[in-house]
């Protein structure tokens, strides 16, 4: 019975055989089902795309993770600007796992695809996806994130300027002196590594500033907030600004701050500009964000790798700058 | 493994021991209360009134949640799902939470009967298909999340009503999330010692062929504690959507693992039978003293992964020895 969650019995050859049955029809069950959803989608999304005409070139395109917003805006100006600029496009998502990026780049050279647009999962492992693409002769753009292998094209934002801007702010706005806290994202990553380093590089400048302490909360909501009420129980009285590495973490802070009272002492800055923490700073409630162009990233990258094809010159690295977002200027962010 | 006595179904016995079965009502309270003078000996801002009310804040969730699956571990099964219906039922709660579209129970009932509805899809998997608990919920672990993406498209559901975001305030001073965790605790811990449902559970995770040679229905009662857990996953969820002002799609990520430590931590056994739900309130309350205690000394987000594992493990250790 100890591991008797493995097992739902101890029975004996023949129910054991009913029992795989008896499972089998439940596990087809709900594969039919889950299949049925997934080709509807599938379906709509692909007629955009697989009747279109033939000789127009195609870039198949890996994305990081559609689940996450930030993907699905860089997602949606690709196919915008795909369709703009007549190329056809083949959207896989890799689901965070570098090892699915790579067969699907794998896939798009069994294809024949013309150009590879690389949303890359992680620095190393997403490398070999790059180098299959280039080595069968196909120009490969990455977006948004690195790789270690040099891609034909860079088309992304320096994560590092982000954190630089939203620290600069916070400088500004307790005129060089007080305490602050930093919300990590998860550590590790390179975005969480690249805003820190841009965030302590102005607190190196800044000896006014006192970093009172930083921590992860896994870019997730919940966690900040828990984080950020546990901290006002340690620091309470000294902390004069937050700030958080993208906006799902200073909404949470925000939170925290607004239902223990300490609103309007606490300067609370995020990155990202999300839906959500646009309409905090409209509202007052956020004080700043940090924009990344996510629809500039994706349709710059279309609009370059159709430049490649057409044996346009393009810059090796195409930065689209960040843009620091605050009640003044939120207005030309809003959709 | 032998009969035990919480298998028979004659006699309910005091609330009490149910809540607490005596066996760990000793150590696992001895470990929390020195961590706790650690915690106050090492920082002033841990023994306030303030943060003690902010750790019953922060472990209402995952003790909802661990409440649910205290139930299913009695029965000797276990629940992986509990994360992704937490960000389903959030979802789903959040959509039909805009202002002025629905009154406030609307959101609250929707998403809990999602959740009842997913544990109730569990519950059948396991009973009527047969299919290893194990598999069952990790297949609804994927399933929950995806349809999670699904119905919010991928982005947070936001612009939700204050009337329901105000599940996530105070009443009276008291968190109300902590008010719901005590509701569900005594409800709980009372179903389980008071009814013959209550007693059924523990006998079917005390030994599965007994129970059934006494008549009991084992897919009835293994149906029924899936469909309650998926219940209170639901009830969470709503709970955190509200806490949080979002229906996130990715919410979630690891809480049936806290709370499947939260039980465990608090004496239940995971092959079943042994446990009850006060013990399981303890072991989510240790999780969130370490959790604050750690924040609360800065200490390095490398060190608190390292120390909560080796406290975790630790402390269930420790229980098992003083068992012996």
């Amino acid at each position: 019975m100890v591991f008797s969650f493995w097992e739902s019995d101890n029975v004996g050859w023949e129910t054991s055989v009913r029992n795989g049955v008896r499972g089998l029809v439940v596990f087809l069950g709900l594969a039919m089902v889950g299949m049925g959803c997934g080709c509807n989608r599938a379906d709509s999304e692909g007629s955009r795309g697989t009747e279109s005409e033939s000789g127009q070139p195609v870039i198949g395109v890996s994305l990081l993770n559609l689940s996450s917003e930030f993907i699905v805006m860089i997602d949606r100006s690709m196919r915008e600007a795909a369709e703009e600029l007549g190329v056809r496009l083949v959207i896989n998502d890799a689901q965070r796992s570098a090892a699915r990026q790579i067969q699907q780049a794998e896939s798009f050279v069994a294809q024949g695809v013309d150009a590879i647009i690389l949303n890359p999962c992680e620095v190393e492992a997403s490398s070999p996806a790059v180098d299959r693409g280039l080595a069968a002769g196909i120009p490969v753009v990455n977006v948004n994130s690195e790789t270690r292998s040099r891609p034909t094209a860079f088309v992304g934002s320096r994560d590092e300027e982000s954190g630089r801007l939203a620290m600069e702010y916070i400088a500004e706005r307790l005129g060089g002196e007080g305490g602050v806290v930093m919300i990590q994202g998860y550590m590790g990553q390179a975005a969480q590594i690249k805003r820190e380093a841009g965030a302590r590089e102005v607190l190196d400048q800044q000896p006014g500033l006192r970093l009172l302490a930083d921590q992860t909360a896994e870019w997730d909501r919940a966690q900040a907030m828990s984080l950020m009420e546990n901290w006002l129980q340690s620091h309470g009285d000294e902390i004069e600004a937050v700030f958080a590495q993208n906006d799902e973490m200073a909404m949470g802070a925000l939170l925290a701050i607004e239902r223990s009272g300490w609103k309007g002492q606490i300067v609370v800055v995020g990155v990202d500009a999300i839906a959500d923490g646009l309409q905090a700073v409209q509202a007052g409630r956020l004080d700043a964000t940090v924009f990344q162009d996510a629809a500039g990233q994706g349709r710059t990258a279309v609009e370059t790798a159709v430049r490649i094809l057409r044996g346009e010159p393009v810059e090796e690295e195409v930065f689209i700058p960040f843009r620091l977002v605050t009640q003044e200027n939120v207005a030309q962010f809003l959709p | 493994m032998p009969c035990r006595s919480e298998a028979d179904a004659s006699g309910g016995r005091p609330l009490r021991d149910l809540l607490m079965p005596s066996i760990q009502r000793g150590s696992i309270l001895i470990a929390l209360l020195a961590i706790c003078l650690i915690l106050s000996l090492m920082t002033p801002n841990f023994l306030t009134v303030a943060n003690l009310i902010n750790v019953a804040r922060q472990i209402s969730l995952n003790g909802i949640l661990a409440v649910g699956v205290t139930f299913v571990l009695l029965t000797g099964g276990v629940d992986l799902s509990l994360g992704s219906l937490v960000a389903l039922t959030g979802v789903v709660a959040a959509t039909f939470a805009h202002p002025g579209d629905y009154p406030v129970v609307v959101p609250i009932a929707m998403g809990i009967l999602a959740g009842t509805a997913c544990g109730f899809v569990n519950g059948t998997v396991v009973t009527w298909g047969k299919v290893a608990p194990f598999i069952a919920t990790l297949g609804m672990m994927t399933i929950a999340r995806g349809l999670a993406l699904l119905v919010s498209g991928g982005r947070p559901v936001s612009n939700m009503s204050p009337e329901l975001t105000r599940l996530g305030g105070e009443l009276a001073g008291l968190p109300i999330p902590v008010l719901i965790l005590l509701v569900v605790t005594l409800a709980a811990g009372f179903f389980l010692a008071n009814t013959r449902m209550g007693r059924h559970v523990y006998a079917v995770g005390g030994n599965e062929r007994a129970a059934r040679s006494a008549g009991i229905s084992v897919p009835r009662v293994k149906l029924f504690v899936y469909t309650l857990c998926g219940a209170l996953a639901g009830l969470a969820g709503v709970v955190l959507a509200a806490r949080i002002t979002t229906g996130q799609p990715n919410a979630g990520l690891g809480y049936e693992l806290d709370a499947i430590a939260a039980v465990v931590i608090g004496g239940t056994s995971l092959s079943g039978g042994v446990g009850g739900v006060g013990g399981t309130l303890l072991g989510a309350l240790l999780i969130g003293v370490i959790n604050n205690g750690l924040d609360l000394l800065n200490v390095s987000s490398y060190y608190q992964q390292i120390v909560k594992g080796m406290i975790i493990v630790g402390a269930v250790w420790l229980d098992q020895k003083t068992k012996a």
